[in-house]
């Protein structure tokens, strides 16, 4: 059931055993590497976008990499675990338009294993019983409070994030 | 911080109850001259803006061209719908309650009450954290060994068995299912909707006779559930996941969830057959974790928060 969990269970189980092994990533945004996992530690070194890293471990919201000859702890959403380089980054463009979304090849053929494609979807008619099951699935809010409790989870002050520097819109539409 | 927020809720209220009031009309106005000026300006891109029309001789010429807009008739109830997507949320919920049930006639929910119920116990206390109440949350893990997730308006929210699969801790499916209460919350699908159909579905479905009829909103929607199918844009998928990040970082868990899903989408083969659908309709998970790492930076550096693995429930 676990196979498909590539990156950080495979990490785990061979950090268990050995510590020869790890990950390749790819850097996603020049960034720093720490000597700690945190931003008040030293900086050992820096990486650019691009570079090719060793992911080693994980930790929180940091990522313990060896690039080049430095080792160091960087944010984890600054490298792509796996073996796809930038993915999608910067050429996100040209390389997903090209390999997901004009290629009728990657249509899921559906047989024996039960798979979701536009075709299926589109010729979907509404079924009563299923939403019927659905509703009665429902939880109340009340039910939700007492379940994070039983869990220790209380309600967190977070402020937002926020998004991208407005680019030179063209649209008026873009911001409804 | 409770009480900021309500502050922050009550003024913006205040505010568009305001607008609404008093502006709506110069609003509306101002926003049919600005879109049909954009387009009279791309039809002439090297047209410096006239300034002093009655002064310039060309005019005449240009109006010629290019006739007036304000002559073409506009209903302005029609445009309220079209340019500001103004559902009422008993339309909202209509829209949800059959897209939802269309994507339930392609793919039923998994036999399994426990994880349906923690799915919703989970589900329901991200959203608490949403700041939207007026809608009932349901949550439901589609029986499929495709990887993906799913919002509808009006609150539904639907991952599948294969994304399920991924997750190894309770953080972690707060996380993506955050990503999908923010999708609802930010109402992206109903934009999507606005923008695609404009006037006259709209006006269909807003009219007074339309009420009650489902085949109203079934026109309203396309086929089936195929609006699930086309996907929102790269922009809406960011907002959802900065938005989601944050939603179960206020849940009180470990703001790391979601990126961690996305490490391992990122991780599988770029050909497996379970991620089509998913990346028809979203960016690569490589381009979604770098836009999320761009709004991060360190702003969760002091956010702790549970994962919760010995609770998370797992598929036998």
């Amino acid at each position: 059931m676990k196979r498909f969990r590539i990156p950080f269970a495979a990490l785990a189980a061979c950090l268990a055993v050995s510590t020869a092994w790890a990950a390749p990533g790819t850097v996603l945004r020049n960034d720093k590497l720490y000597a700690q996992p945190s931003a008040a530690a030293t900086v050992a070194g820096s990486v650019a976008k691009g570079a090719n890293v060793e992911v080693l471990s994980k930790q929180g919201g940091w990522l313990r990499v060896t690039a080049g000859r430095t080792t160091g702890w960087i944010r984890l959403l600054s490298v792509r675990v796996g073996a796809g380089g930038l993915g999608g980054a910067g050429i996100g463009d040209v390389v997903g338009a090209a390999t997901t979304k004009s290629d009728p090849s990657r249509v899921v053929a559906v047989a024996g294993l039960r798979g979701l494609n536009d075709e299926e979807l589109k010729t979907a008619k509404f079924n009563p019983e299923e939403m019927a099951r659905l509703e009665a699935q429902g939880v109340s809010g009340a039910q939700a409070r007492s379940f994070a409790s039983q869990g220790g989870l209380a309600a967190a002050s977070v402020p937002a994030l926020p998004g991208p520097e407005p680019k030179q819109s063209s649209s008026s539409w873009g911001n409804n | 911080m409770k009480a900021r927020w309500l502050v922050i809720a009550l003024a913006l209220t205040a505010a568009s109850t305001q607008a609404n009031a008093f502006d709506l009309g110069k609003i509306l106005e101002e926003r049919i001259n600005k879109e049909l000026d954009k387009k009279d300006k791309s039809k002439q891109p090297q047209q410096p803006a006239q300034t002093a029309p009655a002064q310039q001789p060309a005019t005449t010429q240009n109006a010629a061209a290019n006739p007036p807009p304000a002559k073409q008739k506009i209903d302005a109830r029609q445009l309220g719908f079209a340019l500001f997507g103004d559902y009422s949320l008993e339309d909202e919920n209509r829209i949800g309650h059959q897209i939802a049930g269309n994507l339930l006639g392609a793919v039923s929910l998994v036999r399994d009450d426990a994880l349906q119920r923690y799915v919703n116990l989970v589900g329901n206390w991200v959203a608490l954290q949403s700041g939207r109440s007026d809608v009932t949350w349901r949550f439901g893990v589609l029986d499929t060994e495709d990887i993906n997730a799913f919002a509808a308006p009006g609150g539904y929210v639907f991952v599948t068995k294969g994304l399920y699969r991924l997750l190894d801790n309770e953080a972690e499916l707060a996380g993506v299912l955050g990503h999908e209460i923010a999708h609802v919350t930010q109402k992206h699908h109903l934009k999507v909707l606005k923008q695609s159909t404009l006037i006259g579905a709209l006006g269909q479905a807003a009219s007074n006779k339309a009420q009650g009829s489902d085949q109203i909103v079934q026109n309203l929607i396309g086929n089936g559930a195929e609006i699930m199918a086309r996907g929102l844009d790269k922009e809406a998928e960011f907002e959802a996941d900065r938005i989601g990040m944050v939603f179960a970082a206020r849940a009180g868990y470990d703001p790391w969830g979601l990126p961690t899903v996305l490490q391992d989408m990122a991780g599988l083969p770029a050909k497996d057959e379970r991620t089509s659908l998913l990346y028809k309709t979203h960016p690569h998970p490589a381009d979604r974790l770098a836009a999320l790492g761009e709004a991060v930076g360190g702003r969760m550096d002091n956010v702790r928060g549970k994962d919760l693995p010995d609770r998370f429930y797992r598929i036998k």
